[in-house]
């Protein structure tokens, strides 16, 4: 029995009709968005929360001001899902494009939409050490639109690559779908991170997939700060053994934002490890969901993960939802998880007052200091001071 | 105006019980005083009172600040206005620099006053002359606050921050315990320094041993919350002979 569609579902249906993705189209017409009813989605019901579906994007030359700079850093723009490279890459750094999207990950329709609609995906093959920061700036320019882009990005074997995506653009009521694949040769090391600082109209949806190999080394940090209504999905395979990854995130959430982060590690060979720090700070009515799973398969002993969220909640009014969940079918394994969600600490408030600090900057130190672990993780100064930059603007907002 | 801190018939409430039952208390300008009293009696919710803390109902009374009603003022305006409490036990923040808060407690003060902020070496020359003053270890002063830092060395944090801050009324909640004996010396002379004719101070400690370092102008026993029995430092002594059970007959 096929689901009614509703207006947004419609119009999603006409764009895969109409741009040949019959298979899906099909699929689509039977199943529409995914409701709560889908576990995934249970928090952030996409039929519900959506809303309108602006037409496909055109080309847009124009672009605002870069919200982040890295010094040093070696920059690609995707202006509503084309890839503009304007400067020579560093030595180590090939940058080229493909057609098509990118990630698939099995089941997902946000992932899958991504893949039929993305016409051009940004392709870097990392070799070495690069000393530069790859930043890669994607954009939602011009009128409001339905944006689809796509980035792959492979570490190869016994390489290092910094790489910072972030997200933004003109304020309208985008609805951009977009995808990150990341692949880890043997013995790579990435640290890579995504920043949404988009607009309080966009609806952002964002998929990531990391693969690694063996003993591959994996940072990864996922901030949400801007957007109505952002959802990141990250799915992460372990396919190579002594490989390790720390898993991070950051939900910054004010007014009315809905804001998810989804995780789904899957440790699939023995002798992998990994953490998952994520953090929620949430004022006014905001929503902040961290779902986290994951999963040891059968042969995979000697798995050792350990998940964490801690939330902080500024107002009444707001919300965190957090729902961890486990899986494991192998029998020799370390896996834990805990979540804690708190106020802000009265008596380290007043400590600080009680030394002549105003109430907001008090407050604003604690804020600080208990994302500081995140931040402190980034090794590169420059690309720490960034971010610790966006923290400070949100706080100051 | 010749008193500094003036408290007038204080009644406080924690959580509908009556802690402190009418508390009088004058020091004048440049006077030290000290307060002694069993476990219990009410000492450190008068000091938390003074500093404003939350989560106390003030039934009656008032608090002057040279001169001025200070009970519905914010911890930060009454600490601007040069009240500063050591606490008895200092609170430990994970993730805040020792140096970040110092200077922000400073530049909040200079800030109050309109004076520009501190420049930083500027900052680090009086840091580093206190720290030298009180004997604490540059190394402590690179961690987070209070974080780590053992129960002499939060003491001593507390009285650095106090000769940074510089405040007109200084109030020690049992700063003397867990001092060793040469912290309390070190301590008292860091205290000692700051003594002068525009400055007070309230000692609150168990111990006779403290006062002989910083002597008090005045001595009050403290007993189910109130002030009892006022006198010179030989009160102290008598104290640490006889006990408090005298004056729990009186109340
Ligand atoms: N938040 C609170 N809730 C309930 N009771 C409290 C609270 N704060 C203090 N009290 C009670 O008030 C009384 C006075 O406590 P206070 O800490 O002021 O005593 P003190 O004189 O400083 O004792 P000590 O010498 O042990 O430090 C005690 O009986 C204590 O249990
Ligand atoms: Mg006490």
């Amino acid at each position: 029995m096929a689901v009614k569609l509703n207006q947004s579902e419609q119009v999603v249906l006409e764009i895969l009709q109409k741009t040949g993705a019959d298979e899906l189209a099909a699929d689509f017409a039977k199943t529409g968005l995914p409701t709560r009813r889908n576990e995934a989605y249970h928090y952030s019901d996409l039929k519900m929360l959506l809303g309108n579906v602006p037409a496909l994007a055109t080309s847009s030359k124009s672009t605002s001001a870069s919200l982040v700079s890295i010094e040093g850093a070696y920059r690609i723009l995707i202006v509503n899902g084309e890839v503009q490279i304007s400067d020579e890459p560093p030595a180590g750094v090939v940058v080229s494009t493909s057609k098509g999207g990118v990630v698939e990950p099995e089941n997902d329709i946000i992932a899958q939409l991504n893949s039929a609609l993305t016409k051009e995906t940004l392709n870097i093959d990392l070799q070495g050490s690069p000393e530069t920061i790859i930043h890669i700036d994607r954009r939602y320019e011009g009128e409001a639109s339905h944006i689809n882009d796509g980035v792959e990005l492979y570490i190869l074997d016994n390489s290092n690559a910094t790489i910072i995506e972030t997200f933004s653009g003109s304020n309208e009521a985008h609805l951009s779908n977009s995808a990150s694949k990341v692949i880890l040769g043997r013995k790579a090391k990435a640290t890579h991170i995504m920043v949404d600082l988009s607009g309080e109209k966009l609806r952002h949806l964002q998929s990531v997939q990391y693969e690694l190999n063996e003993s591959a080394l994996l940072h990864s940090l996922i901030i949400h700060k801007g957007s109505k209504l952002a959802r990141t999905q990250l799915f992460a395979k372990f396919i190579g053994e002594n490989a390790h990854a720390d898993f991070a995130g950051l939900i910054l959430g004010a007014k009315e934002q809905h804001s998810d982060i989804s995780i789904n590690i899957e440790h699939n060979v023995a002798n992998t490890t990994s953490s998952e720090n994520y953090k929620s700070v949430v004022l006014d009515r905001a929503k902040a969901i961290f779902q986290g799973k994951i999963l040891v398969a059968k042969d995979a002993q000697k798995t050792d993960a350990a998940m964490k969220h801690q939330g902080l909640m500024l107002s009444d009014d707001a919300q965190i939802l957090v729902k961890p969940e486990l899986e494991i079918y192998a029998d020799d394994v370390i896996c834990g998880h805990g979540a804690t969600c708190g106020q802000i600490d009265e008596d380290s408030l007043f400590y600080l007052m009680s030394r002549g600090i105003e109430k907001q900057q008090a407050k604003s130190m604690l804020i600080r200091a208990f994302l500081a672990e995140l931040f402190d993780e980034i090794k590169i100064e420059a690309l720490k001071e960034a971010l610790i930059s966006v923290a400070d603007e949100w706080l100051e907002a | 105006m010749s008193n500094m801190l003036e408290i007038k018939d204080l009644h406080v409430k924690v959580e509908d019980k009556e802690i402190l039952k009418g508390v009088n208390l004058t020091i004048p300008k440049g006077e030290t005083h000290a307060i002694m009293g069993r476990n219990g009696s009410g000492k450190s919710t008068l000091s938390y009172v003074m500093a404003g803390k939350e989560g106390y109902e003030i039934t009656k009374g008032e608090i002057l600040l040279d001169g001025e009603n200070i009970l519905e003022l914010e911890p930060n305006e009454r600490a601007v206005k040069g009240l500063f409490l050591a606490f008895q036990y200092p609170i430990e923040i994970p993730g805040v620099a020792t140096m970040t808060f110092l200077k922000a407690a400073m530049n909040a003060q200079r800030k109050a006053r309109g004076e520009e902020e501190l420049l930083t070496p500027d900052f680090m020359r009086e840091v580093k002359s206190a720290a030298k003053m009180l004997e604490i270890d540059s190394a402590m002063l690179k961690r987070a606050l209070n974080v780590g830092f053992s129960g002499g060395e939060k003491k001593r944090a507390e009285i650095l921050q106090m000769a940074l801050l510089k405040p007109k009324m200084c109030v020690f909640d049992e700063t003397d315990s867990g001092l060793d004996i040469d912290a309390l010396k070190i301590v008292s002379q860091g205290v000692n320094a700051l003594r002068d004719a525009n400055r007070s101070m309230l000692i609150i400690t168990h111990y006779q041993r403290l006062l002989n370092y910083i002597v008090p102008d005045v001595v009050h026993v403290f007993s189910n919350g109130k002030i009892v029995k006022s006198g010179d430092k030989s009160l102290a002594l008598e104290l640490e002979k006889h006990g408090y059970a005298q004056y729990d007959e009186s109340t």
